[in-house]
């Protein structure tokens, strides 16, 4: 049997009519829609490294819409429900697994964040609901919700429509969807400067020459902000690393998605039988993706905590990414303002993958009528300067037994 | 890879004893004349320097002193004003 290569390479041009800075899940997304619903058909992807360097393939690849605030709930709905299709429309299997998320809350204050952001999704419509102690042990039987431990499980907040999606099929899948519809991606090409006349943007140069271009989209992950330096835009962007591990191969015992923001890890297990977990991020900005023993350590001592079995149970592999964090919580996806034709779709944090075709398919929408869709109208770079944030930060990750 | 900075009382120390306290921004915008803007410019928007950075650190398992050092971001260490290691 002959293997075909997901996608070929393309002749760099010296124009094209929209182009993507960053070769991950959302830059690949806006091209594929762009391409295949706005028949725009000269498009290229910009990637300095190869698809799926960045935040794309370091996720811990975990999928939701129980987010705090309504505009927020809205989008991300849309971005579950958006998964079956684009399988089906790609013919890409990207083993979407709606297993269900458990995140789990240890103080009062934290069940009164929860209670509200069950509420938010009922609201919108989307399945939420709050457990007990015993519940949360009914559903998760591996799970201690003893008093044994250092915060004690009080209950959850179970979203049975989340889950896992396998990241690097993602980027690949859209890649090879993309390409399908004519997109050019050019991998190890950096991006070194912007020409920007009379406030408008001309173009980009890169490492391989100028391009010219009429729309560019900064949607470079954790670089994001250097990105927009050079178009002359500060943005209210700390670039932490966030760092993730696996185990060793297990048989199959955790079923769901589990999450505790008391302490600060969230846990699944792969298809391979990994338990894939994340830690916080470190509170200062690097544009690193080193890992620390500090985190190992952590990671071991809230896991055996929450699930005991995984006593004695090694770490075999570890990474991080870099994850843009708004103060606020909330992405930032703005165009045309300041630097017309200029799209912005940064600020992601830890939300970028499980946004990342949805986003995609409105950044498109964006992009191809100049116009902003109403679904990212809570989402303006403006936000921040008329002191409006989206809320996001009183989810009850914020609490914790020390509120 | 473990990461250092240097307390100016207690020398170099571990990170994570530490608290990040945001980049130098300078002095606080004057109040006469101030916009949001000016205002949310001068308070929420960084500048996210890739490469070394003056930034406020806070000794908070320590002594408690803030000070000031410069840090690469690109590299995570403690560097001098000219971006070498220190």
């Amino acid at each position: 049997m002959k293997l075909e290569r997901l996608w070929g390479s393309s002749p760099f041009k010296s124009h094209y009519d929209a182009v993507m800075i960053g070769g991950g899940i959302h830059g690949l997304a806006t091209a594929y829609f762009l391409a295949k619903e706005h028949g725009m058909k000269n498009v290229a992807v910009i990637e300095r490294r190869y698809v799926g360097f960045g935040g794309s393939g370091r996720n811990t690849a975990i999928v939701r819409a129980n987010q705090r605030s309504q505009g927020n709930v809205r989008l991300y709905d849309e971005g579950l429900k958006l998964w079956a299709t684009l399988i089906r429309d790609l013919d890409f299997n990207m083993m979407f697994y709606n297993c269900g998320n458990l995140n789990t809350f240890h103080s009062e204050a934290a069940q009164g964040a929860a209670r509200l952001a069950v509420s938010t999704a009922q609201m919108c419509g989307v399945k939420s609901e709050l457990l007990d102690r015993k519940q949360c042990k009914e559903l998760i039987p591996v799970l201690n919700v003893e008093d044994n431990i250092k915060y004690p499980v009080m209950g959850g907040m179970y979203h049975p429509p989340g889950g896992i999606v396998r990241h690097d099929a993602v980027a690949w899948g859209l890649a090879k969807g993309a390409a399908r519809h004519g997109v050019h991606i050019h991998q190890n090409t950096e991006v070194t400067g912007m020409d920007i006349e009379k406030g408008k943007i001309v173009g980009i140069r890169t490492d391989r020459g100028s391009i010219k271009s009429p729309r560019v989209l900064v949607c470079a992950g954790g670089w994001g902000a250097l990105l927009a330096q050079m178009a002359g835009i500060a943005l209210p962007l700390h670039p932490l690393t966030i760092q993730a591990m696996v185990t060793q191969p297990l048989k199959p015992v955790l079923h769901h998605v589990i999450s505790s923001g008391a302490y600060h890890v969230y846990a699944n297990q792969t298809l391979k039988g990994e338990i894939a977990t994340g830690a916080h991020m470190d509170p200062w900005p690097n544009y690193t993706t080193n890992t620390t023993p500090h985190y190992f350590k952590h990671q071991g001592e809230a896991l055996v905590e929450l699930l005991p079995f995984l006593r004695g149970v090694k770490f075999m592999r570890h990474w991080a990414g870099i994850a843009d964090m708004t103060p606020d919580m909330a992405p930032i996806m703005h165009g045309n303002d300041p630097v017309e034709g200029l799209y912005l779709d940064v600020g992601w944090g830890y939300f970028g993958f499980k946004s990342g075709p949805i986003t995609g398919k409105y950044m498109a929408e964006y992009m191809a009528n100049a116009k902003r869709p109403e679904i990212l109208s809570p989402f303006s770079l403006r936000r921040f300067e008329e002191f409006r944030p989206t809320g996001e930060t009183a989810g009850a990750f914020s609490y914790g037994p020390w509120n | 890879m473990s990461y250092t900075i240097t307390c100016p009382i207690c020398g170099k120390r571990d990170l994570y004893e530490f608290r990040f306290g945001n980049e130098e921004q300078g002095p606080a915008p004057d109040q006469e004349g101030l916009t949001p803007r000016a205002y949310s410019d001068a308070v929420q928007m960084h500048k996210a320097v890739g490469g070394p950075q003056k930034e406020w650190w806070y000794h908070r398992d320590g002594c408690g002193v803030w000070f000031t050092v410069w840090r690469n971001t690109l590299t995570g260490r403690e560097t001098n004003e000219s971006g070498d290691i220190s």
